[in-house]
């Protein structure tokens, strides 16, 4: 090992870098561009659900009911609709995603204290939000209800409605909000976005740099060179380390400063797990570049092993326990879990090392074993 | 115009031919490249649907039961899966609980009062605590929302069942009974949603990025020379390329529909398959303008892959493929009109699961194929503009 040589191989790579303006300047945009659009954009809010209303009785309290529904700002009203037989062209083009039926004599029952069934469509593509949708009409339902088995009650038994909302709810559920009170869905999402980005830019920086050497034939430079193997990755791989650790600090000040993430842990810890972290990314793009020949399969391979497992296995949008058995353990295999419960710890939770260092363990063991990998697998001599 | 005799237009069909075959024999002599399309079109498909669900399952919660009544564990008993999961583990005490939840062991912590039962048959109102934790604030709000139903329906329970014993009955009273009905997937199968969302967005990235990477490559290589001093037109050696790319990816769309949609998680297909894959040949050819448009700004590869991060990104997640569309602020949803994907990933959804025909859907076919032609057109143009 010879810290010259690898300055020397360091230093070409950093001038290859800088030299290609564009590539060297999307190196910093691309993680910038992604975390504001993502930031503003990568909502799982539901909110706005367009709704239509078919409402058969037209009397009083039907129109209450609807106005229920169409105050509320999960739901945003589409206007009323006729007849039920249009809401399967309304459901189907997207128009609405939900529709409520009020059928007729809904306030004649209501009066005579018989109970009237309401029926309600859902769409349900994309079952999370159908799930979400459906959670919002309970809730609206079950209010409603209060309010007029609250009625009722205090009728029959002549006592105060508001003693009759008592009564009907003995138990009173208090909800305390931990670590991110006000519910806050960017405050979630800035720092888990840091996790997503430096999961998907450092390999592809990474696999790119390698295998364009091998692409154009240059690699042959480096076959033939005094440069040993482990000099030679090293050397390779130290400018994008230290371009992604400046991306790591760019992103930190955006999710704190512009998204105005809480910061509750200690900055030095973080930057120490990051760089661990982002070892491990330029790992991965290390490893895969060992595998392919040619930058489009390089870009395609990376994009594939990082991108899609580091959104759905990460605990970006789902958190792991919440997954199926086969997905945890697909989960507890990559690296991108580890790092989001550090993110997490050290943003909004604010604890101490003491509750992730072995979080940062698994992450230092899987970026050695990265970059052992690479480094068997690297061959100086050209296969025949 | 002058009139082109017939001999002209066969060459002009024989030279597409050439080039075409020329273009299939690249792309196949890849081997890891298709390996990876082979994958992507399968094994990234059936990995999606199968561990993937966004909804809040198995929610660990950790009980602090201090009354160990009937009643309490009657509560604590309707806090069941699919939607929580009790812990094994019991938390003695807040700071116990509080540990948990650190270390991220739980998600929710009930605490449940000395009194709880006594206060009940007394018919005093009585407290539950619930402390959520809520770095995921979506599914903080879930649990928060599904515990406040839970409790709230345990207690008119109570409250019926002492009511009714009184003599007074609201059982059956007044009341809005309401009927679900979820359309197009009655069960919610997450499955069904989230294997059709990656097949839209791999075909997506192919588009863009395939394209995009066969052009630049000749640059880099520097055969572009060849293709320039040959008898082509750009359109000759444009089009052949953009056929080939969609050739591939219908076809990875065809196995993944067959083996692994309806194969593995049989999606039921409602709409017509002719349909689909007509809107889909439009949306890979149209999009390829895009990757055509990256590949006349991009002078090596590695560029290509940045910029088709870059625009593939924000397009993915910015058209409702795995986040509702509704919940963006309204001007990206604004921005949102602008990606050919939203338009793609409405019809794709609406003839695979809602069984919708062109009736339905021609107005977001005709906006896509409008879109589409506009970013054809601008990548032919700056196409056109390299070779002068």
């Amino acid at each position: 090992m010879n810290v010259r040589r690898i300055s020397a191989v360091a230093q070409k790579e950093w001038r290859e870098i800088v030299r290609d303006k564009v590539f060297f300047s999307l190196a910093f945009i691309v993680p910038v561009a992604m975390m504001i659009l993502l930031g503003y954009g990568l909502s799982l809010d539901v909110e706005n659900i367009p709704l239509t209303i078919v409402d058969d009785d037209r009397s009083a309290m039907s129109r209450d009911y609807a106005y229920r529904f169409i105050g509320s700002r999960y739901f945003d009203f589409k206007g009323y609709t006729a007849h039920e037989r249009d809401l399967r062209v309304l459901l189907t083009d997207n128009r609405v995603r939900a529709a409520i039926i009020i059928p007729p004599d809904f306030e004649k029952n209501l009066l005579a204290g018989r109970p009237s069934a309401v029926q309600t469509l859902i769409d349900g593509t994309f079952p999370f939000r159908a799930q979400t949708t459906k959670g919002y009409i309970i809730a609206i339902n079950s209010a409603v209800n209060m309010d007029l088995m609250a009625d009722h009650l205090s009728r029959a038994k002549g006592i105060s409605i508001q003693k009759a909302h008592e009564l009907l709810r003995p138990v009173i559920l208090e909800t305390r909000y931990l670590y991110n009170q006000s519910l806050k869905s960017i405050w979630s999402l800035a720092p888990k976005l840091i996790m997503l980005i430096l999961m998907i830019s450092p390999p592809f920086l990474t696999a790119l740099g390698v295998v364009r050497e091998k692409e154009s034939g240059s690699i042959y430079n480096i076959y033939v060179s005094t440069v040993s193997r482990a000099e030679f990755l090293i050397g390779k791989l130290f400018p994008y380390l230290a371009i992604s650790l400046v991306n790591a600090l760019i992103l930190f000040l955006l999710a704190t400063g512009l998204f105005g993430a809480p910061f509750k842990g200690s900055v030095l810890v973080f930057f120490a797990s990051t760089l661990v972290y982002v070892c491990c990314t330029t790992g991965i793009g290390l490893v895969a570049s060992v595998f392919v020949r040619t930058q489009t399969a390089a870009m395609i391979v990376t994009s594939i092993i990082t991108l899609v497992p580091a959104v759905l296995y990460s605990g970006v949008l789902i958190p792991v326990f919440s997954l199926e058995k086969t997905a945890q353990v697909v989960a507890h295999l990559l690296p991108a879990m580890y790092y989001t419960n550090i993110v997490t710890a050290c943003f909004l939770k604010g604890i101490g090392i003491a509750y992730f260092w072995q979080d940062i363990l698994v992450l230092a063991g899987y970026a050695a074993a990265l970059m052992l990998l690479g480094y068997l697998m690297f061959r100086k001599r050209t296969s025949s | 115009m002058k009139r082109e005799s017939p001999v002209e237009i066969l060459n002009w069909l024989r030279r597409i031919h050439v080039m075409t075959v020329k273009e299939f024999l690249q792309l196949l002599r890849d081997v890891v490249l298709l390996i990876f399309i082979a994958y992507a079109f399968t094994a990234d498909i059936y990995l999606a649907g199968a561990g993937v669900s966004l909804q809040l399952r198995e929610a660990a919660l950790v009980v602090m039961d201090h009354d160990k009544s009937a009643s309490s564990r009657e509560l604590l008993s309707r806090f069941m899966p699919p939607n929580f999961k009790i812990s094994a583990e019991e938390a003695t005490h807040p700071r116990h609980a509080m540990d948990l939840l650190d270390r991220g062991n739980a998600m929710a912590v009930i605490d449940i009062g000395p009194s709880f039962e006594k206060s009940l048959i007394a018919g005093e109102p009585t407290t539950v605590q619930i402390q959520i934790d809520t770095t995921n604030s979506v599914l903080g709000f879930l649990a928060s929302s599904y515990a406040q139903q839970i409790t709230g329906k345990y207690g008119l329970e109570i409250a019926l069942k002492k009511l009714g014993a009184a003599g007074g009955s609201v059982a059956t009273g007044p009341v809005i009974l309401d009927d679900h009905r979820v359309w197009f997937n009655p069960n919610q199968n997450d499955a069904w949603f989230m294997s059709i969302s990656e097949l839209l967005t791999i075909i997506t990235l192919f588009s863009v990025l395939l394209p995009a990477a066969a052009m630049v490559r000749e640059k880099e290589r520097g055969t572009i020379e060849q293709l320039l001093v040959a008898p082509l037109s750009a359109f000759q050696i444009m089009f052949p390329k953009v056929l080939a790319m969609t050739t591939v990816i219908l076809i990875g769309c065809a196995i993944s529909l067959t083996v692994v949609i309806t194969g593995i998680f049989h999606v039921p297909i409602k709409g017509s398959l002719t349909l689909f894959f007509a809107v889909t040949a439009l949306y890979v050819f149209t999009t390829a303008g895009l990757g055509l448009f990256i590949s006349t700004i991009a002078r090596n590869l590695a560029q290509v892959g940045m910029m088709t991060v870059l625009v593939f990104t924000p397009m993915l997640f910015l058209s409702g493929a795995w986040t509702p569309p509704e919940a963006m602020p309204a001007w990206m949803r604004t921005v949102m009109y602008a990606s050919p994907l939203h338009y793609y990933i409405d019809t794709g959804f609406g003839i695979l699961l809602k069984g919708a025909g062109i009736d339905i859907l021609w107005d977001e076919i005709l906006e896509m194929a409008l879109l589409g032609s506009v970013i054809f057109g601008m990548g032919m143009w700056r196409f056109r503009k390299q070779f002068e």
